[in-house]
């Protein structure tokens, strides 16, 4: 079979101006040849069923309400490209419209009854990964996405901060170097979110952990391969490895979930068993916190709802700790809205939507945020500090609740931060309020 | 009067883009092929075929009045598709053309707690809809198994069935009115007389029902107005096992009349259907080779009425000889009734497990009728899968069928499975074949085609004048009236010889 004709007057219709094709024909034909020959029998499974309960639960696909948005329209274009209806040129597009959140994958039927006898539990996340890796391969991609790559490789880091500085935010904290644990901070927490690494390294010494910082800590590479380039990942992820290596790393914390998933989803495919052991800090404050360790004392007289960062629940599974953290702190009105309830839910600030769709990313955050109003909480809390940037944005943009980290409420409560302004807002006619 | 087609041209385009902004008009090669079909199984092997040439996502009543028009002008197929979950083929394009994809009209306009009625954009699927009518305390019951994926717009299209609807009504009961764009381009508000949350009139004709389950052929529904509901304090499904078909299909009529007002539906599944599930179902493995066939029922409503219902219901399951099969095969199968009984990897190809596409046959059969029919339709399903491995048989489903009762006739489902990636000419043809034999046993019983999902492609549609008689001259005539182009959805239950005789 041959590419569908174009109808008359398509180029009426503009392509998106963001992606760029450099490469020639043959190179994108190969490219799609060798994407549809990986994930045909995947991209049937889906299509042989093609109910489409993964729709509505789709972040992307609330606000787009476009069906080539969504696990469906991901799948059925690989068996088109199977077909050899539709190349990689065409099809390239349309995948930046996923932030990578998972909750297709938990929604399918396939997953849900024939996910364990018959191992066939659908993993979008990997064919959208491989598609976009597939085009820029053959020369397909996005300029945004290009550009902020080469920015990540040229800084080491995704923020274009100076590397010298990606430990700053520790300058006055007197942290070692190595060590058995290692805390991996992140880009983001490290230039911009930087109360976040200060209330865990603080909750950590508190509670008798020792953390050291890396020598020389790099980008973890997951976007870049989130967003197909493979490449600059692999180069991220060896120095990354290799630091910890040289630091005697028995086990790595990490403060953000999308480092977290990184580190143990796809270093184990590049490396195998590296022999390191990597946390979530919510596992580890909340295993603190049942042992004693460390204490929440004061009481933080405020209302607070809590955003599941997609990475930990959906990917997971990890939900239970972040709750329980919460409802350890003394005085804290948590108004839950259940981990199942959220799989519909999303910042938008994942899978590079944010620097490709800035649009979209920013209503995926409006309705994530319109969802938290009707509760009446004084603060939107999570454990992930690229949502609670982008929807601490939009919120500000909104008149809508602060959004925090759940360790900086735990550091207030531990005695070990003082109370941020937005909390004397909040808790301005509560009583009792620090 | 021939009817002949335009394609979309550059003109089309234009003005497409001039009404919607280019990034709501979808031309891309993916973006057209996914929209070719729905779940009704699909002929892979000539995909290309049957792409629509365009894809518009309209907002507004206005702009669908816009597209609408332009189509009727410049003569250009329209086809709604709405969540695109039909089990019949209703919003694949024949002819190519329009697609209207309408899933962005998804707004909800007004909830109305005196009157107890929503109005909305008709593209919202119900899920969400519930969600936003749960501080209410409402619901709006219409519950297909599609319901987490199904939007009321195909809902309306289809004159869909609901598994409640014994308790609550289905699409046909519970949409008061609706704002239709008509194929010519006028807006027609249909309710049953006038006001838009009048629920019973007899002034006039009863026009609303024209506009539910028309297939996308006379209009697209751009708002809707919805009965409500107290929300269920209680629910209470239980499921009987029966050690023969016989057994299960007896006592199936004591449930269905039990006189118990908040009964909300009856499920009988046949021994092939248990047969099917033992196969790979963790809750079904366990059960012994004696269970044949199950009773499923369900009651919903007040918390004492549910309560009463639900020892009337134990009752009868005993007096019948049925074991119950407890509270966690009764209550998680129940909750998982949406999405449990259509998985691809639970085909069979000559006992190969490979990934199978559903067709799922909906004919609408009397008690009396219903034993003929199942064995006539297992002898056709089975002499075809001896002679092509892309077919398997998934055993049959029968539900009440009626509104506000458990008696009267069926939904009975067949289930089949079916090899599309390995579809070719000639298998379809035998698909085509085999749907066209099991219709006739439905006519042959004296049922009807369709109890909800419709009857418009090839295998039944050409049994539909058999099935309608003089009806079926009346459709021709209204779609003329109304279509006068034939542009709405052409190609559809054979409603283009409404255009043969030469005039126009
Ligand atoms: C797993 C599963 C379970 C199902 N269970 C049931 C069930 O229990 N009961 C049941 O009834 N069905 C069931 N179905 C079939 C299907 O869900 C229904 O037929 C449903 O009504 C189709 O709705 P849709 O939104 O998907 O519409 P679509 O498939 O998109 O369209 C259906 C028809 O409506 C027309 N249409 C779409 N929008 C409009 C509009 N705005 N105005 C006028 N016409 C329009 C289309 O042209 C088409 O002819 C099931 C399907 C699946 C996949």
């Amino acid at each position: 079979m041959t590419r569908i004709p174009d109808v008359e007057g398509s180029d009426l219709v503009p392509r998106d101006p963001d992606v760029l094709s450099i490469g020639d024909r043959a190179a994108a034909e190969a490219a799609t040849r060798k994407l549809a020959e990986g994930y045909e029998d995947r991209a049937w499974g889906c299509m042989s069923s093609r109910h489409k309960f993964c729709r509505e639960p789709c972040p992307v696909y609330q606000v787009t309400r476009n069906e080539q948005h969504t696990s469906y329209g991901f799948h059925a274009t690989v068996a088109a490209m199977s077909q050899g209806l539709v190349d990689l040129e065409d099809a390239y597009e349309q995948y930046a419209y996923c932030t990578q959140c998972g909750a297709c994958e938990l929604r399918c039927p396939n997953t849900l009854f024939t996910g364990d006898f018959y191992r066939n539990r659908t993993q979008l996340v990997q064919l959208v990964k491989a598609v976009r890796a597939a085009g820029v391969e053959a020369g397909i991609e996005r300029g945004s996405w290009k550009r902020w790559n080469d920015d990540t490789v040229t800084f080491r880091n995704e923020m274009q901060g100076d590397p010298a500085q990606v430990a700053g935010w520790a300058d006055d904290l007197d942290l070692p170097r190595g060590g058995e644990t290692i805390l991996f901070c992140d880009c983001m927490a490290a230039y911009r979110q930087t109360k976040v690494p200060r209330a865990v390294s603080m909750l950590l010494r508190e509670a008798g952990v020792e953390v050291g910082l890396m020598n020389d800590q790099w980008c973890c590479g997951g976007p870049a391969l989130e967003m197909g380039y493979t490449d600059i990942y692999e180069q991220f992820a060896r120095h990354n490895l290799e630091d910890w290596r040289a630091a005697g790393a028995k086990r790595v914390v990490t403060l953000d979930p999308h480092d977290y998933i990184t580190f143990v989803e796809d270093y184990p495919r590049l490396f195998g068993d590296y022999g390191i052991e990597v946390l979530h800090i919510t596992d580890l404050l909340a295993e603190l916190i049942e042992q004693g360790k460390l204490r929440l004392e004061r009481p933080i007289p405020v209302s607070v709802t809590y955003h599941d960062p997609c990475r930990l629940n959906k990917r997971r599974g990890i939900w239970e700790s972040p709750r329980k953290i919460l409802r350890a702190i003394p005085g804290l009105d948590f108004r839950d809205v259940d981990h199942v309830t959220q799989w519909a839910m999303c910042s938008g600030a994942g899978g590079g939507l944010p620097v490709a769709l800035p649009d979209v990313a920013e209503k995926v955050a409006r309705n994530r945020l319109d969802a938290a109003a009707p509760i009446g909480a004084d603060v939107l809390a999570s454990a992930c500090v690229w949502a609670e940037d982008h929807l601490e944005r939009v919120a500000a943009a909104d008149g809508q609740m602060p959004v925090v980290d759940i360790t900086v409420l735990a550091a207030m409560s531990a005695g070990l931060l003082e109370a941020e302004p937005w909390l004397a807002e909040v808790g301005r006619n509560r009583e009792g309020a620090p | 009067m021939t009817m002949t087609y335009e394609g979309v041209n550059r003109q089309a385009v234009a003005e497409l883009v001039d009404v919607l902004g280019a990034e709501r008009v979808v031309v891309t090669p993916q973006g057209r092929l996914i929209r070719a079909m729905v779940p009704a199984p699909f002929p892979f092997h000539r995909w290309a075929d049957e792409a629509p040439e365009i894809a518009v996502l309209p907002e507004t009543t206005d702009e669908v009045v816009a597209i609408v028009k332009l189509a009727n002008r410049l003569r250009i197929p329209i086809v709604p598709r709405a969540g695109a979950t039909g089990l019949n083929d209703g919003a694949k394009p024949n002819r190519g053309g329009i697609v209207v994809d309408t899933k962005r009209m998804n707004k909800v306009l007004e909830i109305d707690t005196t009157d107890w009625t929503v109005t909305i954009q008709p593209s919202i699927n119900m899920l969400k809809l519930n969600e936003r009518l749960a501080p209410y305390g409402v619901w709006y019951p219409d519950d297909p198994a599609s319901y987490p994926v199904s939007i009321v717009s195909g809902r309306i299209g289809t004159g869909g069935w609901s598994l409640l609807g014994s308790r609550y009504g289905h699409v046909r009961d519970n949409v008061i009115s609706m704002e239709v764009v008509l194929p010519t381009g006028e807006v027609l508000e249909v309710g049953q007389g006038g006001g838009r949350k009048i629920r019973h009139s007899s002034t006039g004709y009863r026009l609303k029902d024209l506009f539910l389950g028309h297939q996308g052929t006379l209009g697209i529904a751009t708002q809707a107005t919805l009965e409500l509901y107290p929300r269920p304090e209680a629910e209470f499904p239980a499921f009987f096992g029966y050690e023969s078909f016989d057994a299960g299909y007896r006592a199936m009529q004591p449930f269905c009349r039990s006189n118990l007002a908040t009964l909300a539906g009856v499920i009988l599944f046949d021994e092939r259907k248990v047969q099917y599930l033992r196969r790979d179902d963790e809750a079904y493995i366990p059960e012994p080779e004696s269970l044949q066939s199950i009773v499923a029922v369900a009651a919903y409503g007040s918390e004492g009425e549910v309560a009463a219902a639900r020892d009337r219901l134990m009752r009868i399951g005993a007096e019948t000889g049925g074991r119950y099969l407890g509270e966690e095969l009764s209550e998680l199968d129940w909750a998982s009734r949406h999405d449990r009984y259509a998985t691809p990897l639970h085909g069979r190809s000559r006992d190969r497990a490979v990934h199978m596409s559903w067709h799922c046959e909906d004919a609408a059969i009397t008690y009396s009728q219903l034993p003929f029919v199942k064995q006539r339709w297992h002898e056709i399903a089975d002499r075809y899968i001896a002679e092509h491995e892309v077919f398997d048989n998934w055993g049959m489903f029968f539900y009440t069928n009626n509104a506000y009762k458990g008696w009267g006739d069926f939904l009975v489902e067949i289930d089949i499975g079916i090899w599309e990636q390995r579809l070719d000419e000639d298998s379809w043809r035998a698909w085509t074949n085999l749907k066209r034999e099991i219709t006739q046993v439905s006519l042959d019983a004296g049922g009807s085609i369709s109890a909800c999902h419709g009857a418009t492609r090839e295998g039944e549609v050409e049994l539909v004048p058999a099935e309608l008689g003089g009806q079926f001259d009346l459709m021709l005539k209204l779609k003329r009236m109304l279509d006068p182009n034939n542009i709405m959805n052409p190609g559809k239950y054979l409603l283009d010889q409404a255009y043969e005789d030469g005039e126009g």
